[in-house]
């Protein structure tokens, strides 16, 4: 867990400065991760603040990065049959990190993985990143003006530190490549909100279409 | 929107997708919607990242500041050197006054 944590730890700090930068309060920047809790759609949300997009797009947009937590639900509940209140405490808290141990590491604890250890996994990290984000806050707050002094450029490189990990092929960079300029040439045209969900939507669209028909042709003789 | 909306409606729609898969243990997505999910978060992070610096006063400045991260990420597997590297070498050119 300890790369884990200190892997969120900078991500958090870095979350907590843009929000400051797109002039979130203190409270207003600590409620996103007391409540929301998913680093990257805190980050986005925080960009996309600062640039002045409107509620819905945000919230659109915070939908099509954290669609994937589906994914995960339905893979642990494979593993881990919970019901009730523990279903809605394992939901809240649940995150690519903690599901990643959970996954990796729960199946080779005595007993399988259990409620405790998928709990213990998400809570500790729910605790480093509010704490980081304090943390993050309290600098961001020293910094007179974010954009004069170029602290916004944070933004990019954080994302960046997300995206190159994924990269793993050339699908993957393709369609790195794709949306990006597809969102670089939309953002002319429409607002920021706007743009991420377009460019989202068609590069997720083009891996999907690029991975079906080779997991096809891989079946057939 | 007031901000504070707007997050209570993203704390929503995310712990809807949170809590939709644990309470669908027995779902099978076909691939295709599978495939779409993987690439999902490729394509949000390149479509933030490249208008953002692309639309910058000094984006030439930021695009190095990005590649120079992007490789040291890629090399080191490290966020935090990426991140403050990247951070530091955007710092420099400007105090250079280059590639303004």
């Amino acid at each position: 867990m300890l790369p884990l944590w200190l892997g969120v730890a900078p991500f958090a700090v870095a979350y907590a400065v843009t929000a400051r930068a797109a002039h979130l309060s203190l409270l207003e920047t600590q409620f996103m991760s007391l409540s929301v809790f998913a680093g990257a759609s805190q980050f986005a949300a925080a960009g996309l603040f600062g640039q002045g997009v409107g509620g819905w797009s945000i919230i659109a947009t915070t939908f099509l990065l954290n669609v994937r937590h589906v994914l995960y639900g339905l893979s642990l509940a494979q593993q881990l049959p919970i019901h009730g209140w523990r279903q809605l405490l394992a939901a809240q808290f649940l995150t690519d990190e903690a599901y990643g141990v959970s996954v990796a590491a729960g199946p080779k604890q005595p007993g399988g993985l259990s409620l405790g250890f998928l709990l213990g996994a998400e809570l500790s990290l729910y605790v480093v990143w509010n704490l980081f984000t304090l943390v993050g806050s309290l600098a961001g707050a020293f910094i007179p003006d974010p954009k004069a002094v170029g602290a916004d450029v944070v933004f990019p490189l954080a994302f960046l530190g997300l995206l190159v990990p994924l990269l793993a092929g050339r699908r993957e960079v393709l369609v790195a490549a794709f949306s990006g300029l597809l969102a670089w040439g939309v953002s002319r045209i429409l607002p920021g909100g706007l743009t991420v969900l377009i460019a989202g939507l068609g590069g997720a669209l083009l891996g999907a279409f690029l991975s079906t028909p080779q997991s096809r042709r891989k079946v057939k003789p | 929107m007031t901000p504070l909306l707007t997050m209570l409606g993203m704390w929503a729609v995310t712990f809807a997708s949170r809590y939709l898969g644990l309470s669908l243990g027995g779902l099978r997505l076909p691939s295709f919607w599978l495939a779409f999910l993987r690439f999902v978060p490729i394509s949000v992070f390149a479509a933030l990242v490249v208008p953002d610096i692309a639309s910058a006063p000094d984006a030439l400045r930021r695009a190095v500041a990005a590649l120079l991260c992007a490789l040291l990420i890629w090399r080191t597997r490290q966020l935090a050197v990426g991140i403050l590297c990247g951070f530091a070498g955007y710092w420099v050119l400007r105090w250079l006054g280059w590639l303004a």
